[in-house]
C-alpha cells in the first residue's frame, strides 16, 4: 500500500458498469485509489472536487458518461466546466491543474477504464505527495456560554439602549428579511442562543457596519457578530457558507506552509516590477475569484491588480510583488474560523518580514483593513506601513502636472464597506472620482458612510433577501441616471453582477461595472 | 532648457517678476540667502519697484555665481519668473535665447511665447493650503525643482529662516509642495520623451 491516495468520483450510470467489470474479473485497479460512487458527474461542484484537496488528496479523478450519453443530459457539460475551473485554480494555488482530471467512459469500456486509472495512478505518484496538510480543525470551546458573555462584555452589547436604530437602518430589514440585529443582541444577553433563528440570524448579518454606525450606543455589532461566529463554528453551528463553502476550503488549503503558491504566474510582463524594492504591492485573491466566475459572471476582477501596477508605474514605482502572496485571511476571520485566519497572518507575516519591506501597497479594502488592523490586533506585526493605492495615488496627483482624459460617461458609486465605514473613509474614493470626472459624477441615494452593502461579505449567508437587497441598490445606481458603476473592491463588483444576473429582471438590473483603479488607470496622463 | 538634471552653470543671473505685495523681492532674497549660506556661493540683489508699491509690478534681479560678482545687474536673464501679465509683459523680450520661463498657470498667459516654458497653479495652490500671500514660496520651491540653481535643502532652510516666526512650517510645507509639482512637471516631461504619457 502506498501512502497516497487518489479520489475517483464516479458516476453511478455509465462508467460504473465498467468498473464493476474490473471488479468481477478481478483486474489490478490500484490499490490507492478511493472510488465514490455519485449519482452525476454535474453533480460535483467546483466546491465539492476542492474540498477532496482541502482534506489532502493527492489526485482526484471525476469520471463519468461520455457526452452526449449522459442520462440527464447536461451532466458532462456541466462536470467538463467545474473541472475546468477546479484546474484552473490548482495551478494558481501552487497544486498543479494535473492532480484533477476528467474522464468519460461507455459502460463497456472497462479496458480503457483500468488503462486510465493505471496511467492517472503513476502520473499522481511521479507528482508526489499534496503538500496541503488539512487545516486545524476548529476547537471547541471549553465553556461555550462563558466565551459568549466575553463577546458580548468586549463589545459592550450591553450598552444596547433597545432603540432599533439599528434595525431601522439595517439594509437586511429592510429587504424585508424577518431579521433584527437588535433582536439578535438581546437574544444573545438573555442566553437565547440556541434559538434556531438566532443560529441562523448571525450568519445571515452582512458584517456591513452600518448599524454600528447608527447605534447611539457605538455598539459594534458586526464585531460581536464576527466574534460571535468564531464561538458557534467550534460548537458545530452550520456556518451557511456561499458556494459550497468553496472560498473557506480554498483560504483553509493556503494555511499549509509546504505549499508553494502561484499567485502572480499569470501577469504580463509589460508591468514593471523589481524584486528589490522596498514598496511591496499584495495583490489579494481577485485572480481566484476570476477563475470561479469565469463561466458564469466572466468577472475580471484581477484587471484591478494590473491596473493598480500600471498607476504604480505611472508614478515610476515598481513594486515588489511576494511570490509566497496567501489570502489575506480576511473571509476566515469574518465566517468564524479565527485559528486558519492567524495561520494565514502568520504565514503572510513570515513571508514579508525578512524581505526589509518598508510598506506595502494594496488595492482590496478588505486586504487593507485586514493588514493594517486585524493583524495588529491579533499580535501580527508586519514591521511596515500599510497604505491604500487610493492615498498613494491621491498623494502623487496632488502634486500635479497630472491630468486626466475626459470621459463621455455618466459615473455613479458603490462605496467598499471596508474602506467607506470600518475606515471611516468614505471621501478618499470620491476625492479621486471628482479629479477624473468632476462633472459626471453622481451619487446614489444612499451613500457614503450610509452606503448600501453589495449584497454578501465573506462569501456566507446568501440568500433571497440579500438578493432584493442588492437589487434595491442596483436600482438606485440605475435612477442616478449614470451608464457607468463604480466600484473599489473585486467583491462588490462579483456580487453586484450577480445580482444584474437575474433572467425575470433581465435589462432593468444591467449595468457597466468598472474598478475605480480601472478607470483612472485608463484616463491619467502626464500634462 | 536648463532643467534640474543638468549641471549648475557658473553664473546664474534670473528675474523675478510679480507685482507689488506678492512677495516678489523676499522670494529673491530667500534665492540669494540659499546661495550664499546653503549653498557657499555668490549672490546679489537688485530689487526695482514700479510707481506704486502696492499692486505696481516690481522685480528682483537675482545673481548667483562661483566667483565674485561686479555687475549686480540683470539685463539678460537665464531664468524669468512671472507672476503677474504685466512683468511676463515687460520682461519676456529681455530672457536669453534658450532661457527657462517659469509662470503663474492662472495669472500669466505667454502671449508670443512658442517655446517650451513651466507653469504651476501657484496662487490657487496657496489659496488651498489656506494663504494666498504663500504663492511666492510655492513658485520659490517650483523654481527650485526646475532650474536646480540653488539645493533643495539650502533652499527650505532659507525659506524658513526669512518667513515671519510661527509661520515657518507653514511656509516649508508650501515650499514642498511647489518643489513636488516642479518633479512631477520634469517626470511629466521625462515620461511624455520616453511616449509613456499614460498609465
Ligand atoms: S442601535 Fe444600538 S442601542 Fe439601538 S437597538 Fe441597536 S444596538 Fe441597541
Ligand atoms: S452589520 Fe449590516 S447587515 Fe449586519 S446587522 Fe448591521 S446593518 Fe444589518
Ligand atoms: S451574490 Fe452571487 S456571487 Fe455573491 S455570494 Fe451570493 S451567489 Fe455568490
Amino acid at each position: 500500500m502506498t501512502d497516497f491516495n487518489i479520489i475517483l468520483f464516479m458516476c453511478n450510470w455509465g462508467p460504473h458498469a465498467a468498473y464493476q467489470a474490473l471488479q468481477d474479473t478481478g483486474a489490478s485497479i490500484p490499490d490507492n485509489v478511493k472510488m465514490v460512487r455519485i449519482p452525476c458527474t454535474g453533480r460535483i461542484s467546483k466546491a465539492l472536487l476542492f474540498k477532496s484537496f482541502e482534506m489532502g488528496a493527492n489526485g482526484v479523478a471525476l469520471v463519468g458518461c461520455e457526452p452526449g450519453s449522459c442520462r440527464y443530459g447536461t451532466g458532462t457539460a456541466n462536470a467538463q466546466g467545474h473541472v475546468e475551473d477546479t484546474r484552473g485554480i490548482l495551478e494558481l494555488l501552487g497544486l498543479g491543474k494535473d492532480r484533477l482530471q476528467l474522464a468519460t467512459f461507455l459502460p463497456d469500456e472497462s479496458g480503457s477504464l483500468l488503462e486510465f486509472l493505471k496511467r492517472f495512478s503513476r502520473e499522481i505518484e511521479g507528482m508526489g505527495p499534496s503538500p496541503i496538510r488539512p487545516a486545524t480543525e476548529l476547537i471547541p470551546v471549553a465553556e461555550r456560554d462563558r466565551a459568549i458573555e466575553e463577546v458580548v462584555s468586549a463589545h459592550d452589547v450591553y450598552a444596547c439602549q433597545d432603540c432599533g436604530k439599528c434595525s431601522s437602518a439595517c439594509p437586511l430589514t429592510l429587504a424585508g428579511k424577518p431579521f433584527s440585529p437588535r433582536a439578535i443582541a438581546n437574544a444573545v444577553i438573555a442566553g437565547d442562543i440556541d434559538s434556531p433563528s438566532v443560529q441562523k440570524d448571525v450568519w445571515a448579518c452582512l458584517t456591513c457596519g452600518l448599524c454600528y454606525d447608527r447605534c447611539p450606543s457605538a455598539v459594534d455589532f458586526s464585531g460581536f457578530i464576527r466574534d460571535l461566529r468564531d464561538i458557534l463554528a467550534r460548537s458545530g453551528s452550520d456556518r451557511h457558507a456561499s458556494h459550497g463553502e468553496f472560498f473557506q476550503s480554498l483560504m483553509r488549503t493556503m494555511t499549509s506552509r509546504d505549499l508553494e503558491v502561484r499567485p502572480w504566474q499569470w501577469l504580463s510582463s509589460d508591468v514593471r516590477t523589481d524584486p528589490g524594492s522596498k514598496t511591496l504591492f499584495f495583490g489579494g485573491c481577485a485572480p481566484y475569484f476570476d477563475i470561479f466566475f469565469k463561466n458564469f459572471l466572466r468577472t475580471r476582477t484581477r484587471e484591478i491588480l494590473v491596473d493598480s501596477l500600471r498607476l504604480l508605474n505611472f508614478f515610476d514605482v515598481h513594486p515588489a510583488l511576494l511570490k509566497e502572496e496567501r489570502c489575506c485571511g480576511h473571509d476566515l476571520l469574518w465566517s468564524g474560523d479565527r485559528a486558519n485566519f492567524l495561520k494565514l497572518a502568520q504565514l503572510n507575516a513570515d513571508a514579508i518580514r525578512d524581505k526589509g519591506v518598508e510598506e506595502i501597497i494594496t488595492a482590496c479594502p478588505e486586504c487593507y483593513s485586514t493588514l493594517r488592523r486585524d493583524y495588529p490586533a491579533h499580535g501580527i506585526d508586519l514591521g511596515c506601513k500599510i497604505t491604500h493605492i487610493f492615498d498613494f495615488l491621491e498623494q502623487e496627483i496632488d502634486k500635479g502636472a497630472v491630468g486626466f482624459k475626459g470621459l463621455d460617461r455618466q459615473l455613479t458609486f458603490q462605496d467598499p464597506c471596508r474602506l467607506s465605514r470600518l475606515e471611516n473613509r468614505p471621501h478618499l474614493p470620491r476625492r479621486l472620482l471628482n479629479r477624473v470626472a468632476p462633472n459626471s459624477f453622481k451619487e446614489m441615494k444612499d451613500s457614503g458612510i450610509s452606503a448600501i452593502c453589495c449584497g454578501n461579505s465573506a462569501w456566507t449567508g446568501c440568500d433571497s433577501f440579500s438578493k432584493a437587497l442588492q437589487v434595491k441598490r442596483i436600482r438606485q445606481a440605475r435612477s442616478t441616471g449614470s451608464d457607468l458603476l463604480i466600484t473599489a473592491c473585486p467583491k462588490c463588483q462579483i456580487h453586484l453582477r450577480c445580482a444584474m444576473e437575474d433572467p425575470f429582471l433581465g435589462e432593468e438590473l444591467n449595468m457597466e461595472v468598472l474598478d475605480l483603479t480601472s478607470l483612472l488607470a485608463r484616463a491619467i496622463h502626464w500634462e | 532648457m536648463m532643467t534640474g538634471k543638468e549641471k549648475k552653470t557658473s553664473r546664474l543671473e534670473i528675474i523675478f517678476t510679480g507685482f507689488g505685495g506678492q512677495g516678489i523681492i523676499l522670494a529673491g532674497r530667500i534665492l540669494g540667502k540659499a546661495a550664499v549660506i546653503g549653498d557657499h556661493r555668490e549672490s546679489t540683489l537688485v530689487q526695482a519697484y514700479g510707481p506704486e508699491a502696492r499692486g505696481g509690478a516690481c522685480s528682483a534681479q537675482v545673481t548667483i555665481s562661483d566667483r565674485p560678482i561686479h555687475y549686480p545687474y540683470v539685463r539678460r536673464p537665464d531664468v524669468l519668473v512671472c507672476m503677474s501679465q504685466g512683468g511676463f509683459d515687460k520682461f519676456i523680450d529681455q530672457m536669453k535665447e534658450g532661457g527657462a520661463l517659469l509662470i503663474d498657470h492662472d495669472l500669466v498667459q505667454p502671449r508670443g511665447f512658442d517655446k517650451r516654458f513651466f507653469s504651476i497653479p501657484s496662487t490657487r495652490i496657496a489659496e488651498e493650503l489656506g494663504r494666498k500671500m504663500m504663492a511666492n514660496i510655492i513658485m520659490l520651491g517650483f523654481f527650485t525643482a526646475i532650474t536646480g540653481a540653488v539645493s533643495v535643502e539650502a533652499a527650505r532652510d532659507a525659506v524658513t529662516d526669512s518667513v515671519p516666526k510661527g509661520t515657518e512650517e507653514m511656509n516649508a510645507a508650501a515650499f514642498n509642495r511647489g518643489c513636488d509639482y516642479g518633479l512631477a512637471v520634469l517626470k511629466g516631461l521625462e515620461k511624455k520623451a520616453a511616449g509613456r504619457a499614460g498609465a
